[in-house]
């Protein structure tokens, strides 16, 4: 069985304190294009990456403090999923203690642990990446969807898949934590694409450089409508080569990103590729045939600012 | 639970041993949906690819051609890039096992009445919106309940259950290629015919290999316009129609099936076309079954393609001089019955998937002797 939206799914998506309640509607506005950076060495210590995420998360939403851009973002009631993107593995995904702190982070805005899951597609990939699986019990959750998918797929522009349930039923809230990647197809994986990984079939939409894929999985309701942040772990991060890790194509960024417009975010990550390549007189990733125009897309849907010369990067 | 070789054909070999089929497995259970990590099953080196720079691998099993990066799997969702070689996945996984008349496959020209244990992995390579196996060929091996059959294994459970023939069918067998092609070995050794149910949606390489050990190929020949295979299958036209030539060159026994959906493909314009097509580069002897579309997947929103249309292009495809024209999935209709293109009798005589009369005799016509051609022994 297909699943298209209703008006009154989508209402009670849109209207039950998902989008409404985040930062308030102006706010929001002002957030789009927005994108905060603090510096985090590819080697730091645990206690830097809570400042770190604090400052970044911060200055994307240009409250006074990281508590109140926090509490801005979440309220007590959400369940919170926070995707890590794992594929990487122990040298290419976001690091467990920048999660831990954006997790304390979160916490701290009045979201019970029990109710805050670090999550990736499967729980091995989440081992592999160092993170520690928890099931149950009073802290923060971590595991995998482990082909935990609804049952009928649902069509959201040229996607047809199922998402997980991890997505469509579990959480009320969703951060994407990426790191800022060259992809040999898509041209850059960085919170966007993350979202693949809760559709059953991610395999199906790798043509014409995942666009519009990545922006129609991100558009449906599960998604966008629950997305409250993008955090993007640049410690280390690679300008050729990817997805998967490659030794020769990795630098130190040294930074992370944090923005609540999506769009922003990636055409950030896209940004630190290209001005490394330029560096290391590579072409650019049109020259390869492979621009990230999901990006472009997801701008036209209306999800947020692809434009790079249009960001606003507030850093140190 | 982590499983290595030994394992996995040790739970096969006592699966076998205390039941007859997986679907029936009293005590064994799927070792993928079960306990069991699809990254922990043996996987084999694919056919079919070559090795690109920065541990790229580019597949040539089938048009879509996929350049698949490391620790990335191409379309189909069943191979796998790891470290610059590519896997399948799928070998020896059976997500599906079942008995089936030949008539359901659909042969009509192939050993009438008999029963074919028919066989699936999980994936696809291709998406078709109206898919009637959706929930194992747009899925991956992972996120499907399947059974460590090995070739071996498949080809007693056949015996066991008094089939003559192996199916390769339900999802695609393009994608487990080399499963169907270690299958039609074992089932050669013991006198087993085997068969392939395809989209004909494979590069002729690979096809040319595999067509000298079936007995038979059944392609679904999608529609006869590009436009259709792009927005309804993301697929092509052009490698289909090329591999139904190397399939009927070959001398493999050819069958051809057409999903009539209302207003997609089913005008009987198309349908002259598609018998035009067939009778000049294959002849008029290749049976082609036009079968009924019932509303599922993504194309939930058509209705049931009506009678009235099937018979429009079963009479169409008959005026253009094709001889054996079916209709399927309409039960008790005279279309499902071998008619003798020489003298007009009824020769075999189905109702569904039931051969209630053959009176064939030696593969001819018992009225007129005119050869019908087929696999009848
Ligand atoms: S068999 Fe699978 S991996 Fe190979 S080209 Fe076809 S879809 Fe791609």
């Amino acid at each position: 069985m297909t699943h298209r939206l209703t008006r009154r799914d989508l209402a009670a998506l849109l209207g039950a304190g998902a989008v409404s309640r985040v930062l308030g509607a102006s706010q929001a506005r002002s957030g789009r294009g927005r994108v905060g950076t603090a510096e985090i060495p590819p080697h730091a210590r645990p206690a830097a990456f809570s400042r770190a995420v604090g400052d970044a998360v911060r200055r994307s939403t240009g409250m006074d403090t990281a508590e109140a851009a926090f509490r801005g973002l979440f309220g007590r009631r959400d369940t919170v999923g926070i995707k890590v993107n794992c594929l990487g593995g122990p040298r290419m995904s976001p690091r467990p203690a920048l999660v831990e702190a954006l997790v304390e982070w979160v916490a701290g805005a009045g979201v019970e642990r029990s109710r805050i899951i670090v999550f990736e597609r499967s729980s091995r990939e989440l081992e592999t990446a160092g993170f520690t699986l928890r099931k149950k019990g009073g802290a923060s959750l971590c595991y995998g969807i482990d082909n935990d998918y609804d049952r009928a797929p649902t069509v959201t522009g040229k996607v047809a898949s199922c998402f997980a349930r991890m997505v469509s039923t579990t959480c009320t809230a969703l951060i994407s934590v990426g790191v800022v990647k060259d992809h040999d197809f898509a041209g850059v994986s960085a919170g966007l694409k993350n979202w693949y990984g809760v559709i059953h079939n991610p395999n199906k939409y790798h043509d014409s450089n995942c666009d519009p894929y990545v922006a129609d999985v991100v558009r449906h309701p599960w998604i966008g409508g629950k997305m409250r942040l993008t955090v993007l772990d640049g410690g280390r991060a690679q300008y050729q080569g990817g997805p998967a890790f490659a030794n020769r194509g990795v630098f130190d960024l040294g930074m992370v990103a944090a923005s609540h417009d999506p769009v922003a975010a990636d055409a950030w990550a896209w940004r630190m590729v290209e001005e490394e390549r330029a560096r290391r007189a590579l072409g650019t990733l049109e020259d390869e045939k492979r621009a990230p125009r999901f990006i472009q897309t997801a701008s036209r849907y209306g999800l947020g600012v692809g434009d790079v010369k249009a960001l606003k990067v507030v850093g140190a | 639970m982590s499983l290595n070789r030994r394992d996995a054909l040790g739970l096969c070999a006592g699966m076998a041993a205390g039941c007859l089929l997986p679907r029936a497995a009293r005590g064994a259970k799927p070792i993928i949906g079960g306990s069991v990590d699809l990254q922990d099953l043996p996987a084999r080196e694919a056919s079919w690819y070559k090795k690109l720079e920065h541990l790229k691998v580019e597949c040539g099993l089938c048009p879509q051609e996929c350049i698949v990066a490391d620790a990335e799997r191409g379309t189909c969702g069943v191979r796998e890039n790891r470290g610059g070689t590519y896997y399948t996945l799928v070998h020896g996984l059976a997500c599906s096992v079942h008995v089936d008349p030949v008539e359901k496959k659909p042969f009509f020209h192939v050993l009438p009445g008999e029963k074919a244990l028919s066989y699936a992995t999980a994936g696809c390579n291709v998406e078709c919106k109206f898919c009637q196996n959706w929930e194992i060929s747009q899925f991956r091996p992972e996120q499907v309940a399947s059974w460590y059959l090995p070739p071996d294994a498949l080809v007693r459970i056949a015996r066991q259950q008094g089939a003559t023939m192996t199916a390769a069918t339900y999802s695609e067998p393009t994608v487990f290629w080399e499963y169907v092609r270690d299958a039609a070995v074992a089932a050669r050794k013991v006198g087993l015919r085997p068969l392939v149910v395809s989209n004909g949606y494979i590069k002729p390489e690979p096809l040319r290999e595999v067509l000298p050990l079936l007995e038979a190929y059944k392609v679904d020949l999608k529609a006869m316009t590009e436009d259709f295979y792009v927005k309804q299958i993301r697929g092509h036209l052009k490698p289909v129609l090329e591999g139904l030539e190397i399939i009927k060159k070959a001398g493999t026994w050819l069958e051809i099936v057409v999903l009539l959906i209302p207003g997609l493909n089913d005008s009987e314009a198309e349908a002259v076309r598609l018998a035009r097509w067939v009778k000049g580069h294959l002849g008029p002897d290749v049976p082609v079954h036009f079968t009924r579309f019932h509303p599922t997947y993504l194309l939930k929103n058509l209705p049931p393609t009506p009678v009235a249309t099937l018979e429009r292009s079963w009479s169409a495809a008959r005026a253009e001089g094709l001889n054996f024209v079916y209709l399927g999935n309409v039960p008790g209709h005279r279309g499902e019955n071998t008619v003798c293109p020489g003298c007009d009798q009824v020769l075999i005589h189905r109702v569904g998937f039931s051969v209630l009369k053959n009176r064939l005799k030696g593969g001819a016509c018992p009225n007129c002797g005119r050869k019908i051609p087929g696999v009848w022994s």
